[in-house]
């Protein structure tokens, strides 16, 4: 931005803050503490000291379409995955999935197999960081532990030293494997259209084996720890079931044939908040089944079934708002297709009662069963003879045009479209990142919970944490979600009066 | 875990975001003016992470970007760990780290016992284009040179502290 430009934007901001403040009673959560990437809430008060409307709102990262154009889309997989550090094998997956697409390639199916392991090896990683540190502490330590044992440190202190050792030591060895595989955990360089750059030598593999008997055993261990400390109080049972964290969507995730979840490949389904298949369709059909709402007070773009339709932030089978992520891919398919987290998926919808079900807070525990397929899933593909197999790359020779990838990042359904001129030039670029998906059914989270958990203008540590919870339970990442702008977007500053009225706006 | 070098340079940022990259662009700078007790490595990571890479040094300089708007873009700030809860508008790079110290004191880790962070006040790291704005890229080397001098106190210091060993 131009220096005077900012100056006067500056001023503004602080005219409008001052007049914000004056004007309305205002509770910020800020920063959310343990988000990876800032966000920020404005619950607004009315006279009462009733919650009129809450704001969930992010820092953009704005103009990755801009960037990527003009660049070859085989540098996709190394650039997106350099979006942010908290994804990147998800990135990079989407990226090269789309490669195979735009190149019109079947990789063989050695190098899908190293490319599943892989991503299932990050999956294990990635839920285990959510569970034990960034929303366990909301359920190991408690709900209503004081802020400053909400946290990792809570966390090691409820479980044990031995217990933080072995997060810490296990999430270093499925990472040391995710890298012997695809280099740095950060900049993986594993995927190639049509197949991948290296296999697993077959003397290395008995250790990986052993890591993957060593990953189940841990997964099946915080299942443990996850019922003995969650289930077992029937407080928590009340919170995660209670009115207001809970919301009835459509729900979206990746299948395989048999409708079970998958993380890497299958067909998109989408079933109704009672439950019917809404829609099961190939990635390159994303366009027909998901649009883009625009709200004034946020530059995240808010995804929605086109075929039921934008109604405002609303509930229920006649709005198009739908989910992803752990618990949307649980109620999205029919199954798990490994027997350890079959057995934890019944259990989960036994407890229940219902499918699909509405909690949002269940996803934490949606998040433990997938750590489950995560890891037996690791285990098949350790254990399949072909996993050593060098046949690892077919070459692609068509002639690029369109590619579409998708995958299930820990925090949802990811998308990659890439379009080319006949050199494989970049011409345009449309990612939908997981996080977006979520988006507007996690504004609708935080303004219930506000609304159901703060009451004459009384306001209490507890009460903003459980505000927090509400989208903690997402995972949400914000550092990509607001990528999907032009490099010179409009930037809109407004300030909302009781009736709704703008009292300020600051445009550029 | 057993490390060769005793003192680690961590750049953290993302070099697809302008100004926020200067971290990794310092690195690479005193890479090349640093014998092998020192180990410079970049990365995009926050949080957890940091305690994988961190682990095992004795001393460890943290080089970043940071938006406080409180000092023009170009500025060197310093601080400790133990600073981190005073500022204002930290990157999301440090969300964490006195968690991760404090993590790392109660599993008996063996940890950094020095930690410095540098940071550099950039603008606008939130969009993607690679380069720095004019006032980072002219403040550059005045960082190296601000890392290399700490990085030089402490080859002395760990000389001494060999020689009473």
């Amino acid at each position: 931005m131009d220096e005077s430009i900012q100056t006067v934007w500056n001023e503004a901001q602080t005219r409008a803050n001052e007049a914000y403040y004056t004007q309305r009673r205002r509770i910020t959560v800020d920063p959310i503490t343990r988000l990876e990437g800032h966000g920020k809430i404005d619950i607004f008060l009315n006279e009462q000291g009733e919650v009129e409307r809450a704001y969930f709102q992010v820092p953009e990262l704005r103009g990755f379409e801009v960037f990527s154009l003009g660049r070859p889309a085989e540098d996709m997989p190394q650039i997106t995955s350099r979006i942010c550090g908290v994804c990147p094998t998800a990135h990079h997956m989407a990226g090269t999935k789309a490669l195979d697409d735009l190149y019109r390639v079947e990789p063989p199916s050695p190098a899908k197999k190293i490319r599943e392991l892989v991503y299932n090896t990050f999956m294990l990683e990635d839920h285990a960081l959510h569970v034990y540190v960034l929303g366990g502490p909301d359920f190991i330590v408690g709900p209503d532990a004081p802020p400053g044992m909400r946290n990792v440190l809570g966390v090691i202190q409820t479980v044990g030293v031995d217990i933080g050792k072995r997060v810490i030591s296990t999430r270093r060895r499925l990472r040391e494997f995710i890298a012997y595989l695809g280099g740095k955990v950060v900049h993986p360089v594993l995927g190639l259209p049509g197949g991948v750059a290296k296999g697993i030598a077959p003397e290395d593999l008995p250790q990986f084996q052993q890591l993957a008997k060593d990953g189940l055993e841990f997964a099946l261990f915080t299942l443990q720890v996850f019922k003995d400390v969650v289930l077992k109080n029937p407080a928590y049972l009340d919170l995660i079931t209670s009115d207001t964290y809970t919301h009835r969507t459509y729900y979206m995730g990746l299948v395989d044939e048999a409708n079970r979840v998958n993380f890497y490949d299958g067909k998109i389904r989408v079933v109704t908040p009672e439950g019917r298949e809404y829609a099961r369709f190939p990635a390159q059909a994303y366009l027909d089944y998901i649009a883009e709402h625009v709200e004034p007070w946020s530059y995240v773009k808010f995804c929605y079934l086109k075929g039921v339709g934008w109604k405002g932030f609303a509930d229920g089978a006649d709005s198009g708002i739908y989910s992803v992520a752990p618990l949307a891919r649980l109620n999205a398919s029919e199954g798990m297709a490994t027997p350890e987290a079959q057995k934890a998926y019944e259990e989960f919808y036994n407890t229940f009662g219902q499918k699909p079900v509405h909690h949002t807070l269940a996803n934490h525990w949606a998040r433990v069963i997938e750590m489950v397929y995560a890891a037996e899933r690791i285990n098949e593909l350790l254990n399949d003879p072909e996993i050593t197999s060098q046949n690892l790359r077919v070459i692609p020779t068509a002639t690029p045009t369109v590619g579409v990838g998708v995958v299930e990042a820990p925090r949802g359904t990811l998308f990659h479209h890439y379009e080319t001129d006949e050199d494989g030039i970049l011409r345009k670029v449309n990612l939908i990142v997981a996080t977006q998906n979520n988006s507007a059914r996690m504004a609708m989270s935080v303004e219930k919970a506000a609304k159901g958990l703060i009451h004459g203008g009384e306001v209490s540590e507890g009460l903003l944490n459980k505000v927090e919870m509400a989208f903690r339970a997402y995972d949400p990442c914000h550092a990509c979600a607001t990528h999907s702008l032009p490099g010179q977007m409009p930037l809109v500053l407004t300030v909302y009066g009781a009736h709704g009225e703008v009292l300020h706006q600051q445009k550029r | 875990m057993e490390r060769r070098a005793h003192t680690l340079v961590l750049a953290l940022g993302n070099d697809l975001l302008g100004d926020d990259g200067v971290g990794l662009e310092a690195a690479r700078r005193i890479a090349g003016q640093v014998d092998d007790s020192v180990d410079v490595v970049e990365t995009g990571e926050a949080g957890l992470a940091l305690l994988e890479l961190l682990e095992g040094y004795e001393r460890a300089l943290l080089i970043d970007s940071v938006v406080t708007g409180r000092y023009p873009p170009g500025t060197v700030l310093e601080f400790s760990p133990q600073d981190f809860r005073r500022v204002i508008a930290p990157s999301p790079h440090y969300a964490g780290l006195p968690e991760v110290l404090e993590m790392a004191h109660r599993l008996n880790l063996a940890f950094p016992q020095h930690i410095r962070i540098l940071a550099m006040e950039v603008q606008d790291p939130y969009e993607f284009r690679t380069g720095f704005s004019e006032p980072v890229q002219e403040a550059l080397p005045a960082l190296v040179q601000r890392a290399l001098t700490i990085l030089s106190r402490w080859a002395h210091q760990q000389g001494v502290e060999k020689m009473m060993l």
